[in-house]
C-alpha cells in the first residue's frame, strides 16, 4: 500500500509502521458497534446544494513556472514514463 | 523596539514562527487598522513561503493570499509572519515536524499544543497588538488555545472561506482565529468570515458582528454539560477548574443542565477515518512537480515521485496517507469510509437533537494540561489520537466552538470549551466572555 | 472483423471556460500553460467550482443518447499517480453518474449505452526523445488540464470493428447537432476500445484518436489475439497503447488486477440537483438531432431515405449546405442527386471535409445553373465537379479557363461536317448497313470536340447528317 501511495519506506519503517497501525486500525474497528441501518452517510456537515459557475473566460496574470525548478521552453519538465 | 524585532525576540525564546515578514505593510484604515496578524503556516499568504510544516513544500511561495488573508489586508492589517504548526495539522502536540517546533511560554519544557502550536504561542506572549489566523481539523485551534491559556475560536464549518487553506481534510477543516481576549477573537472572526465565490463549501448567511456580542448578559442562556465529556480519562484538576468556569456563568444567571451526547465515544474514530482518506488524497499532489520539495528528475515517475515523498514527508504523514488509502481501497471502504461517514450522521443528530434543549454546550476543551515533551516522546501514535477525544466530535460535526481560559490546573492553563449551535458564533461569544476566568 | 467490442469515449465539451475554473478552453494558438490557473495546476489552497454550461451539455448528450438522467450527482475523486495529473487524483463522477441506461442505433443493432458522466481532461504530455514507452522525459503543458470531458460507456455490444467506427462516426454526427462538441479541433474525442475475442480476456487499448485508427487499431488487437488462441496461448488481460505510424498496440502495463482508485466523495464540491425544470428547460431547447432531421430532409424536400441519410450523417455542415443550396437553386431533388452521388464521392476520394475543400452554396448551385443554361453537358459537369471539389473556385471560372463550354450547334455541325467528309468509308458503311459505322463517326468527332458537346446531340446530328445523305443517295440513284 505504500507503493500506491508513491511512499518508499525502509525495512525499519515498513515493521514500525505495521505495528502502530495495526493497533490504530484495531481501535477503529469499534464502529462496527454502531447500528448505522438506514442512515445516509454526511460527506459535509451542512448539506449545501446547487453550487455552480457561468460559463465567462477569466484570465490569471501570473507565472505558472516561477515554483518549478524543472521547466523548459514554456513547458514544465516532468519524469520520463516508464 | 520595532514590531518585527519583537517578533523575532518571540522567534528567539519561542521559536513560534516559521517564517516572519521581512517588512511591515498595511494599508488604510479599517477594523484591523493597527494590528499585527500572525497566519497559520498552512494558510497562503502571497510572497511569503507557506509550508504548512511539512518539508515537502519546502520554498514554496504562493502567487496568492488566501481569502481570509486578503479580508485582513483590505481591513488595514499588517501580516506578520507565518506560524509554526504540525505537518499538515497532523498533530495535537506541534511535534511533527521538520521546522520550528513551538514552546508553551508558561512552562518550556512542554508542549503548546497543536496544530496552531505558533499561533497559540505568539497570541501568549505577544504585548503588542496581535491575533492569529489558525486552522482547526480535529480540534487545532482549541487545543493550542487550551494548553497556552488564549482564546481559540473555531467557527461553523463554511462560515469562513477556505481558498487557500493547505488542505489536511476538506469536510472538516475551518479557518479560525485566536485574540488572548473573547473580544479580540470575536473581532477578527467578523472579519474573516462571510461568502467567496472561489470556495464552493462556503455559507452564505449574513455574518453578524461578533465583537458586539462580547459582553452581552447571559442571563436565561440555557447551557448543556454533557456528561460524558467528564468521564474517567479526564483529568481531576482540569475537571474541577472547568466546573469553576460553568458555576461562573451560572452565577450570571445562566441555566445549567445536564446532556447527553451518546455517539462521542465514536466521534474518534469516524474522524479520524474520514480526515485521513480525505487527507490520502490531498497529499497526492505533492510529488516534485510544480512547486515544493523538487529532486533533480531522475528514474520513472513513479521511482521519481516515491523519492520526493519518502523524502518529503515525516512519519505521521506517512502513517496518514497509508491509512487514509487503505480506508478508501475497494473492500475496505464501505466498512471504513462509508461507515465513517454514517457514523458521523449520527454525532450531528446527536448535536442537532441537544440543541433543541440549550443554546450551548460547556466541557474541558482537553483532558489534561499541556504535557511534558519527554512524556510526548514516549507516547504511541494511538496515545497521540485519544487526546483529541473532547474536541474531535465537535469538529466532526461542524459546530462553532471556542476555548476560553477559565483557570490553572498544575501550574498550567485549563481551557473551557463553550460549543454552540450551527451558525449559534453569537451565543458562543457571549457566554465565554462571560466565562472568561478575570 | 468480429470481436466484442465496449467503447469509452471521452469527448472535449465546447465550453468557453474550463471545468473547475474560469480559464480558457480555446488553446489552439496559445502558448504552453498560457491558459492556466492556481486550480488547473493543482497548486495547494485551490478549490475547484462546477461550470454550469457543462452540466447542461451533458444533460444534453444524456438526452440525445436516451439516457435515464440522475435526479442529483455529486463529483468523485479517483486516485492514482501520473505525470499529467494535476493533483494525481482526477475529479470525475463514479457513485452518481449524471446519466445511465441509453442507447444508440448503428444499421438496426442497438448498442446500449452504460452511463454518460462529467469528468475533468489532465494536461497534455510531449513525449522527448521517443514515444511513451521510450521517451526520456516529458514535458507538460497544461492548457488542457481541466477540459470538461463527457465520457460515453458502452456496453460491449459492438459486434465487430466496422461496427465499431461506425458506432463513432453516428456519435460524432450526434454530438456535432448537439453542438456540444467541436468535430474539427485536435484531439476532441478520444477512444479507449475494450476488446475480446471467442470469450478470451479482455484488452484495452488505450488513447486512440480518430475514427479510422479506432478500426485498425481493433483489427490489429482482434488478429493479435486470435492467433495467439490458435496457437493454445491464454491472452492477458491488460492494457496496451496504439501507434498510429505502425498500426499496431503495444503493451503498457499488466491489468491483473484493477487498479484501485480508491474513489471518495469530492469534498471540495457540493451535490448538483438535475431539477426537473431545469431538465424541461434544456429538453425545449434541444438542436434538431441527426434522425430528427434526416426524416425532416426527406418530408420537406422530398429526397429518398438514403440520401437524406448520407447528408446529415455526412455532418452537420452538409445538412446545412444542403438547405442552403436548395433555398438558391429550388429544385431540392437535383441538388440531392448531384451532391450525393458526385460532390460528396470526389470530396471524399480526395479526404477532403466541406470546410476543407472551399466548396460554397452559391458555386455549387452556379454549376447545376451552367447545366440548365446548357453552357456545359452534364457529361462535363461530372467531370468538372472534381477540380470543382479540390478547389472550390466557381464553376464558371473552370469553365472559362478550360474551354469547357459547349459549343454552339453551328460550330457543331461544321465539325460533324468535317469529319463526315473525312471518313466517306465509314459512311458508305453506314449506309451499307453496318450500324456500328455511326459510332465510328461519334468517336471521332467527340475526340475532337471533347467535353464541348454532348454525346447525344453529336449523335442525333450525325444521324440526321447521314440520313440526308441516304436520301441524298437514295435520290441520287
Amino acid at each position: 500500500m505504500a507503493e500506491a501511495a508513491r511512499l518508499n519506506l525502509t525495512d525499519e519503517e515498513l515493521e514500525r509502521y505495521q505495528k502502530q497501525l495495526k493497533v490504530i486500525l484495531e481501535a477503529f474497528r469499534m464502529l462496527d458497534e454502531v447500528d448505522t441501518e438506514g442512515v445516509e452517510p454526511s460527506f459535509h456537515p451542512i448539506e449545501l446544494e446547487d453550487v455552480l459557475r457561468d460559463d465567462e473566460p477569466s484570465r490569471w496574470s501570473w507565472d505558472p513556472l516561477a515554483n518549478s525548478m524543472h521547466k523548459e521552453d514554456g513547458y514544465f519538465r516532468g519524469p520520463r514514463i516508464q | 523596539m520595532s514590531m518585527l524585532e519583537q517578533a523575532h525576540r518571540i522567534n528567539q525564546r519561542y521559536r513560534a514562527f516559521n517564517h516572519v515578514a521581512e517588512s511591515l505593510e498595511a494599508e488604510g484604515g479599517g477594523r484591523l487598522a493597527g494590528f499585527h496578524v500572525s497566519v497559520k503556516d498552512n494558510v497562503c499568504v502571497k510572497g511569503m513561503p507557506s509550508t504548512a510544516g511539512s518539508k515537502v513544500l519546502e520554498g514554496y511561495t504562493p502567487p496568492f493570499d488566501a481569502t481570509v488573508v486578503a479580508k485582513c489586508r483590505l481591513e488595514g492589517a499588517a501580516i506578520l509572519g507565518k506560524t509554526a504548526q504540525d505537518e499538515f495539522g497532523f498533530g495535537t502536540f506541534n511535534v511533527n515536524t521538520p521546522y520550528s517546533i513551538p514552546l508553551n511560554p508558561h512552562d518550556t519544557g512542554r508542549s503548546p499544543g497543536g496544530s496552531s502550536g505558533g499561533a497559540a504561542v505568539v497570541t501568549a506572549v505577544a504585548d503588542f497588538p496581535h491575533l492569529a489566523i489558525a486552522e482547526s481539523t480535529g480540534g487545532s485551534i482549541s487545543c493550542p488555545a487550551s494548553f497556552c491559556g488564549v482564546v481559540g475560536v473555531t467557527p461553523t464549518y463554511g462560515r469562513t472561506s477556505r481558498w487557500g487553506l493547505i488542505d489536511y481534510a476538506n469536510s472538516l477543516d475551518k479557518i479560525g482565529c485566536m485574540g488572548k481576549t473573547v473580544r479580540d477573537a470575536a473581532l477578527l472572526l467578523s472579519v474573516i468570515s462571510g461568502p467567496d465565490r472561489y470556495d464552493s463549501t462556503v455559507l452564505h448567511a449574513p455574518v453578524e458582528d461578533y465583537g458586539a456580542q462580547a459582553g452581552e448578559p447571559v442571563e436565561g442562556l440555557r447551557v448543556g454539560v454533557p456528561k460524558e465529556y467528564f468521564g474517567e480519562g479526564v483529568d481531576q484538576g482540569v475537571s474541577d477548574v472547568v466546573w469553576g468556569g460553568v458555576k461562573r456563568l451560572e452565577d450570571q444567571g445562566a441555566e445549567v443542565r445536564e446532556v447527553s451526547l451518546p455517539f462521542t465515544r465514536y466521534s474518534l474514530s469516524s474522524y479520524y477515518i474520514i480526515a485521513m482518506a480525505e487527507a490520502s488524497t490531498n497529499l497526492a499532489k505533492y510529488c516534485g512537480l510544480r512547486y515544493g520539495l523538487q529532486l533533480p528528475l531522475v528514474g520513472s515517475f513513479d521511482e521519481y515521485f516515491s523519492a520526493v515523498r519518502s523524502v518529503g514527508f515525516g512519519d505521521e504523514a506517512k502513517r496518514r496517507i497509508i491509512l487514509g488509502t487503505y480506508a478508501r481501497m475497494a473492500g475496505y471502504r464501505d466498512a471504513y469510509y462509508l461507515k465513517a461517514l454514517k457514523v458521523r450522521t449520527r454525532v450531528i443528530e446527536d448535536f442537532r437533537r441537544v440543541y433543541r434543549d440549550v443554546d450551548v454546550l460547556a466541557a474541558p476543551t482537553m483532558p489534561v494540561v499541556a504535557p511534558r515533551f519527554d512524556e510526548i516522546a514516549d507516547m504511541e501514535p494511538i496515545q497521540h489520537y485519544m487526546m483529541d477525544i473532547l474536541t474531535v466530535a465537535p469538529n466532526l460535526a461542524g459546530v462553532p466552538m471556542v476555548s476560553v481560559p477559565c483557570g490553572e490546573s498544575h501550574g498550567m492553563p485549563v481551557g473551557l470549551h463553550i460549543m454552540a449551535d450551527y451558525l449559534g458564533e453569537g451565543d458562543m461569544i457571549r457566554a465565554a466572555t462571560a466565562a472568561e476566568a478575570s | 472483423m468480429e470481436a466484442t467490442i465496449g467503447l469509452e469515449v471521452h469527448v472535449r465539451l465546447r465550453t468557453a471556460s474550463k471545468l473547475f475554473c474560469g480559464c480558457s478552453t480555446d488553446s489552439s494558438d496559445a502558448e504552453p500553460n498560457a491558459n492556466t490557473c492556481p486550480i488547473c495546476l493543482g497548486y495547494p489552497g485551490s478549490k475547484p467550482m462546477v461550470n454550469k454550461k457543462a452540466v447542461e451539455h451533458g444533460i444534453r448528450v444524456a438526452k440525445a443518447l436516451n439516457c435515464g438522467l440522475a435526479s442529483m450527482v455529486r463529483f468523485s475523486r479517483k486516485s492514482y499517480f501520473y505525470p499529467d495529473m494535476p493533483k494525481n487524483y482526477q475529479i470525475t463522477q463514479y457513485e452518481v453518474p449524471l446519466a445511465e441506461g441509453g442507447y444508440l442505433t448503428v444499421n438496426d443493432d442497438r448498442i446500449r449505452i452504460r452511463r454518460v458522466h462529467l469528468e475533468e481532461d489532465p494536461a497534455r504530455l510531449v513525449h522527448v526523445g521517443g514515444d511513451i514507452t521510450s521517451s526520456r522525459y516529458n514535458l507538460i503543458d497544461y492548457n488542457r488540464s481541466g477540459v470538461p470531458l463527457a465520457e460515453i460507456v458502452t456496453e460491449p455490444d459492438i459486434g465487430d470493428t466496422k461496427e465499431a467506427r461506425l458506432f463513432l462516426e453516428k456519435l460524432g454526427v450526434m454530438l456535432d447537432h448537439l453542438g456540444v462538441y467541436d468535430p474539427h479541433a485536435e484531439g476532441s474525442l478520444r477512444v479507449d476500445a475494450n476488446v475480446s475475442v471467442e470469450g478470451g480476456s479482455r484488452v484495452e487499448v488505450k488513447n486512440i484518436t480518430g475514427f479510422r485508427n479506432v478500426e485498425k487499431a481493433l483489427n490489429f488487437e482482434v488478429v493479435r489475439q486470435l492467433s495467439m488462441s490458435r496457437m493454445g496461448i491464454d491472452v492477458t488481460r491488460e492494457t496496451r497503447h496504439f501507434d498510429s505510424e505502425t498500426g499496431s498496440t503495444s503493451s503498457l502495463r499488466s491489468k491483473e488486477q484493477e487498479e484501485d482508485y480508491g474513489y471518495i466523495i469530492e469534498p471540495d464540491l457540493v451535490r448538483i440537483n438535475l431539477s426537473p425544470g431545469w431538465v424541461e428547460e434544456i429538453a425545449a431547447t434541444m438542436p434538431e438531432l441527426p434522425d430528427q432531421r434526416t426524416r425532416r430532409l426527406v418530408e420537406q424536400y422530398g429526397v429518398s431515405g438514403f440520401q437524406a441519410d448520407v447528408i446529415v450523417n455526412s455532418g452537420l455542415e452538409m445538412s446545412g449546405f444542403y438547405e442552403e443550396c436548395c433555398r438558391l437553386y429550388g429544385e431540392a431533388e437535383t441538388v440531392a442527386n448531384w451532391l450525393v452521388t458526385y460532390l460528396l464521392k470526389s470530396l471524399n476520394y480526395m479526404g477532403l471535409s466541406l470546410r476543407e475543400s472551399g466548396v460554397k452554396p452559391e458555386t455549387f448551385v452556379e454549376l447545376l445553373t451552367l447545366i440548365d443554361e446548357g453552357v456545359i453537358s452534364e457529361r462535363t459537369a461530372k467531370e468538372l465537379i472534381k477540380d470543382y471539389a479540390a478547389s472550390g473556385e466557381s464553376p464558371r471560372r473552370i469553365v472559362e479557363e478550360k474551354g469547357l463550354a459547349l459549343m454552339d450547334m453551328d460550330e457543331l455541325r461544321a465539325v460533324v461536317g468535317e469529319v463526315v467528309s473525312e471518313n466517306s468509308k465509314a459512311v458508305e458503311d453506314y449506309l451499307g448497313g453496318t450500324g456500328k459505322a455511326s459510332e465510328y463517326l461519334l468517336g471521332q468527332v467527340l475526340r475532337r470536340v471533347k467535353a464541348r458537346a454532348d454525346p447525344n446531340t453529336v449523335r442525333k446530328i450525325i444521324m440526321d447528317m447521314l440520313d440526308s445523305k441516304g436520301e441524298y443517295a437514295s435520290v441520287a440513284q
